[in-house]
Parts: structure tokens; C-alpha cells; sequence
């Protein structure tokens, strides 16, 4: 899979439902706020490196990368958990922590693909399975053009519809260039 | 069917008895076993199970499973055609099939958007709202040289097509020509019958690539960015990634090694220019750009690994519906929309899309079971959409899934364990 950043958090995010709904039982049972509070540092923990570690280093992520991922993502939770003292035990936190990646990945794995078809095609993403580029989206050519005008004054003038006026008539050629030297002129010689 | 359409409301148009049958007949002229693909590329509608998962549940063996946490991990031809045949058995292949091969589609807009559809001797034979185009491939090509040489009965059978029935005499000595994996098949059967390979190849190796195309290209990832290239860069884009890649197989790695030390294969970059009889059979001329050309050969064959011609206009109803409609191509691919739609036929109420190697300038794995899956699934998904149907539930999704998973797990118990090559 090659994972998107929005398709990173999306899938971090509903994949950690069900254990959210785990550790709000289990803290409401035992009283230890510690469970939901360890799901609510995973998912953070898990957000910060979806963000601002994994896309740099994790283009295509291969399976077996996953359980690598799982171990640093644990031990930096650990780490959190132990320094703010959430209130579990360190026993409690192990066993919560892999149930609920446990959970989280048979999410991802089990449940997401049947939920929508193209989940994994969408690297991760929740989308509608729809087209990358809808057609009405299409890149086109651009072409500069120049908006189509009247003619102006002097081009109605100069049209050749209408008769032109005597004094047009004869006139040099603008050219000098052909002009031949009136001692040159056979005419003017012979003359 | 897995998202709620009923089997009446779907019909498939074809001359096959069986949907895989022409990759099955390719496949064992190839002596492929394994599948190029990976594990999520299976016949199922939804993801999961992945066939190494299928696998591995089938014959109680974690093996699959570590072999696909390392991609490692390929279907067996006869395990995925097995799965093949079970889901078409299982969703009313056969029923819904009419055994005419489509010749003629006809855009009608009364009583709204539809198509009329004619067999090839122009017989009506059915109407539909939306049609999805799954064509194939064009006729298998040869270099120009050999194509010419083959038009002489004597040299015909000489000159063959890797993806043709074919064998190989343990004495005989055979030009492989190309460098993609129908090719590195073949060395690999010329070797085990015994005989003497020469690969032969225009260009210096290949990149090695374990899937078609590079692996971001199968995901959105890949494809948003590739469909957001102007027709031409995408074909351009193609004509770059496509040229022959081929993945590395242990086993094929051990045999071309062993060959070469037995002096039974070699390789040289290379084109033949000319063709003709010789004493051995054949004696063809090579040159090469890249050194001392190798000269007049005599050989027992030519095996041609160059594949099929990709132009649109070798398959007669596209050619017809380009002509007739004056659907837009340029250099034998039709300029699809970028929802694999046919320009100028194709309605968002009544769509008319391509899937294969033709829609490749859309979806560069087009060809592939992940491509058609992709394309497939979003095509579907217009066609839901616009007849606004009503979806099944996740529940039944689900049933339907493991249903499915529990028929292919039965079946694939009954098939030999194909050995892994990766």
C-alpha cells in the first residue's frame, strides 16, 4: 500500500473506534481512566507520526513493515504513558496496548475492505469509489485567443467594398527602393 | 451482484464457455505457474481475504502469510483458476451469458439512454443501459523480419509466438527474443528440456520490477497524479514503464545459472533482419547496435516473447465504432475520458466504458486483475448510482464474502500446492 497522509490519519482514526469503545468500558468498570486515556496517546502518538515522520520515510509500505511500525509506536506510548502516569499498571498497559492494535489492525485488514471497496486502492482513504480525474475535471489545453471585435473605423474606411476616393488613385509605391535615377530613365534619355 | 444488483440485471456477451480460458490456454503454452501478481489480486469483489490468507486457511499453513509480510508471496495459476471457477459458479456465470460475440453497438436515446446490441452477423441480441467494453487483447505480433518469414509454410512452424502451444527438442537450439517475463519463461523451458538458448534482446537489460507497472501506480496515490497527465504525457509516461520488466524468480535465477555454466545459454543484444531455410531449419541474421554483429545463425526456432498488438483498431468493434462514431485515437489508443468512458457514446446515465490493456492510458494496469478490479469496481459503482439502486447491507456483504471464501477454501484443498518461485 502506499499510504496518503489523509488516508494514514482516516485509517488511524477508525481503526482506534472500537478500542476507544474498549477502554471507555474497561476505565468505567475498573475506575482506571488510564485505558481510554492510553487509546487517546496512541492516537495522538499515532497522528504526529502519520504526519510528520512516516510520509517522509515510507513511500510504498510493505506488510511486514507494519509489526515494526507497532513496536516503535508501542514503546514511544509506554514511554508517554509511564512519564504522565496515567494510572495503569505497567502490566495493564502492555496487555491494552497489543489488544488494541490487535483489534485495530483486524479493522483494517477484516473489516475496512468489505466496508468500502476501494479502501485500499484509495491508499487508505474513505473515499466514494469514484474515478481519480472525474471527466468534467479533465486538464485541458489551454489556448490564448482574442475575443472577436467589430472592425474599426479605419478598417471600414479602407474596405474595399466601397469606391475608393480619386486621390488614392496613382500614388507612388511607399518603396524607394525601385526608384530608378531620372538620368538612368531610357525615357527621359531619349527624350 | 455484491453491491445489490440482481443476476438478471447483468448479462455477459461472449463466445467462452469459461472467463479465464484464454489466460488459462495462455498460461500453460507459457509454462507459467505462478501469477506475477500478488496476493490481493484474486476474483473476490472485496479485498479480503487476500489469496495468501485463502491459502494459508485452506492448507492450515502459516507459509503464505510470511511469505506475503515479505511480497513474496504469488497465486498459483491452477489455485486462482480455481477460485476463478468457483465464483463464476457461484454468481451465475453461465446463466448469464448470451454465447454471441458483440459486433455492433448502437447509441439509442428512446425510451432513454441505452444501447442496442448486434452480434457480428448483425443479429439483435440484446439492450442494455450501460456496457463495459472487456475486449482483450489484439493478435500476438511478430518483429517484421520473422512476420515475413513466416508467410513461407517451411518456416511458419519455425517461428513461434511464446504465448503459442509449443516444445522444445533436448538437442535443439532456440533464439528466445525479448526480455519480459513470457520471455524468461521460455528460457527457463528450452533449459529444462535440455536444450541450448540464446536470449536474444534489442536493448541492454531490463529493469527488474516484480509487478507491471511501478507499485504506486496500482493505488490512487499513483493513479490521481497519473490521470491528472494530459493524454499524450500518459501515453509517453506508458511507452516508458511498460517496455519489458521482469521480476526475478529464484527458480528462474538458478536455472539460467546452471544453463550458462553448462554453456546451454546465452545472452545477446541483438534484432534478426532476416530469416530464412537453413540446415538446422532456420538461419536467421542478427544484427546489433551494440557491438560485432553476430551474423547468420542456424537454429532449430524462434520463439517471439514480443506480445500483442496494442492498437485498438486490431479489434474489430472498436475499429467499427471508431470509424462509425469518430471516437478520437491517436497512435492505436482511443482518447478514453478519464473514467475509462468511450468519448462521444459514453453518459453519465448510460455509460459505455473500456477495461484491459485499452484502458490503459486511463489506468496504467489496466491489464492486470487489480486493474480490471479497479476499473470494474468504479464502473459498477457509476452504474449503482445512476439506476440509484439499493445496496446491501454490510451484513451481506459480508455472508457473501466468506460464503464465497468457504466454496474457493474447499475447492483449493483439492488442488496441488503450486511451488513458490519469488
Amino acid at each position: 500500500m502506499c499510504p496518503t497522509v489523509l488516508g494514514r490519519l482516516e485509517t488511524r482514526t477508525f481503526t482506534l473506534i472500537i478500542p476507544a469503545v474498549l477502554g471507555a468500558i474497561l476505565s468505567a468498570v475498573t475506575g482506571h481512566t488510564g485505558y481510554i486515556v492510553l487509546i487517546g496517546i496512541f492516537l495522538m502518538v499515532g497522528t504526529v507520526l502519520d504526519i510528520g515522520v512516516y510520509p517522509i520515510l515510507i513511500k510504498w509500505q510493505p506488510p511486514w513493515l507494519t509489526f515494526v511500525l507497532a513496536v516503535v509506536e508501542f514503546v514511544i506510548v509506554y514511554v508517554i504513558a509511564v512519564t504522565l502516569k496515567v494510572g495503569l499498571g505497567h502490566v495493564d498497559a502492555i496487555w491494552f496496548f497489543w489488544l488494541s492494535w490487535v483489534i485495530a489492525n483486524w479493522t483494517k485488514v477484516v473489516i475496512f475492505p468489505i466496508v468500502s471497496l476501494s479502501w485500499i486502492e484509495n491508499a487508505g482513504e474513505f473515499r466514494i469509489t469514484g474515478w481519480s480525474v472525474p471527466p468534467e475535471m479533465e486538464p485541458l489545453p489551454v489556448v490564448a485567443s482574442v475575443a472577436p471585435r467589430a472592425p474599426g473605423v479605419l478598417a471600414r474606411e479602407f474596405s474595399a467594398v466601397g469606391e475608393i476616393p480619386e486621390g488614392l488613385r496613382n500614388l507612388p509605391a511607399p518603396s524607394g527602393v525601385h526608384t530608378r535615377p531620372a538620368d538612368l530613365d531610357p525615357a527621359a534619355r531619349s527624350a | 451482484m455484491y453491491l445489490g444488483f440482481r443476476p438478471e440485471e447483468v448479462t455477459i456477451f461472449g463466445p467462452s464457455e469459461n472467463p479465464v480460458g484464454t489466460y488459462q490456454q495462455f498460461a500453460y503454452n507459457l509454462g507459467q505457474t505462478v501469477l506475477r501478481s500478488e496476493s490481493e489480486s484474486h476474483f473476490f469483489p472485496a479485498d479480503w481475504p487476500t489469496f495468501a490468507q485463502l491459502d494459508a486457511w485452506s492448507r492450515r499453513s502459516p507459509r503464505p502469510l510470511a511469505r506475503s509480510s515479505r511480497r513474496k508471496y504469488n497465486p498459483g495459476v491452477p489455485e486462482i483458476l480455481t477460485q476463478a471457477g468457483v465464483v463464476a459458479h457461484r454468481l451465475g456465470w453461465e446463466n448469464c451469458r448470451v454465447p454471441r460475440r458483440v459486433g455492433w453497438l448502437q447509441r439509442e436515446v428512446e425510451p432513454g439512454n441505452h444501447f442496442v446490441l448486434y452480434d457480428e452477423e448483425a443479429n439483435f441480441i440484446g439492450r442494455a443501459r450501460h456496457v463495459m467494453l472487456a475486449l482483450g487483447h489484439g493478435p500476438l505480433v511478430f518483429p517484421p523480419a520473422l512476420a515475413k518469414a513466416r508467410e513461407q509454410p517451411h518456416l511458419a512452424d519455425r517461428i513461434v509466438q511464446a504465448y503459442a502451444p509449443k516444445q522444445y527438442a533436448s538437442s535443439g537450439r532456440y533464439i528466445v527474443i525479448g526480455s519480459g517475463i513470457a520471455s524468461i519463461n521460455e528460457w527457463a523451458n528450452a533449459l529444462d528440456a535440455g536444450a541450448k538458448v540464446v536470449a536474444l534482446r534489442r536493448n541492454p537489460a531490463p529493469d527488474e520490477q516484480d509487478l507491471n507497472v511501478p507499485r504506486c501506480l496500482f493505488e490512487s496515490r499513483g493513479i490521481d497524479v497519473f490521470a491528472g497527465l494530459s493524454f499524450e504525457q500518459r501515453v509517453a509516461f506508458l511507452g516508458e514503464v511498460l517496455r519489458g520488466t521482469a521480476p526475478t524468480r529464484r527458480n528462474w535465477v538458478d536455472k539460467i545459472v546452471e544453463g550458462r555454466a553448462e554453456g546451454r545459454f546465452e545472452e545477446m543484444i541483438g534484432e534478426i533482419d532476416q530469416a530464412e531455410a537453413g540446415p538446422a531449419g532456420l538461419r536467421v541474421h542478427v544484427a546489433s547496435r551494440h557491438g560485432e554483429d553476430p551474423g547468420w545463425l542456424d537454429i532449430t526456432g524462434v520463439v517471439a516473447g514480443t506480445g500483442f498488438n496494442k492498437s485498438a483498431l486490431t479489434i474489430p468493434l472498436l475499429r467499427r465504432l471508431i470509424s462509425h462514431y469518430g471516437i478520437p485515437i491517436e497512435s492505436g489508443r482511443i482518447r478514453l475520458k478519464t473514467n475509462c468512458g468511450v468519448p462521444k457514446l459514453d453518459q453519465p446515465d448510460s455509460r459505455l466504458c473500456m477495461m484491459g490493456l485499452t484502458a490503459n492510458s486511463v489506468i496504467p494496469h489496466g491489464d492486470t486483475i487489480a486493474g480490471l478490479k479497479y476499473i470494474g469496481r468504479r464502473f459498477v459503482a457509476d452504474c449503482a448510482r445512476a439506476e440509484r439502486l439499493r445496496m446491501r447491507s454490510f451484513a451481506s456483504r459480508l455472508s457473501m464474502q466468506l460464503s464465497l471464501a468457504h466454496d474457493t477454501s474447499r475447492a483449493l484443498r483439492r488442488v496441488r500446492e503450486t511451488q513458490q518461485l519469488a
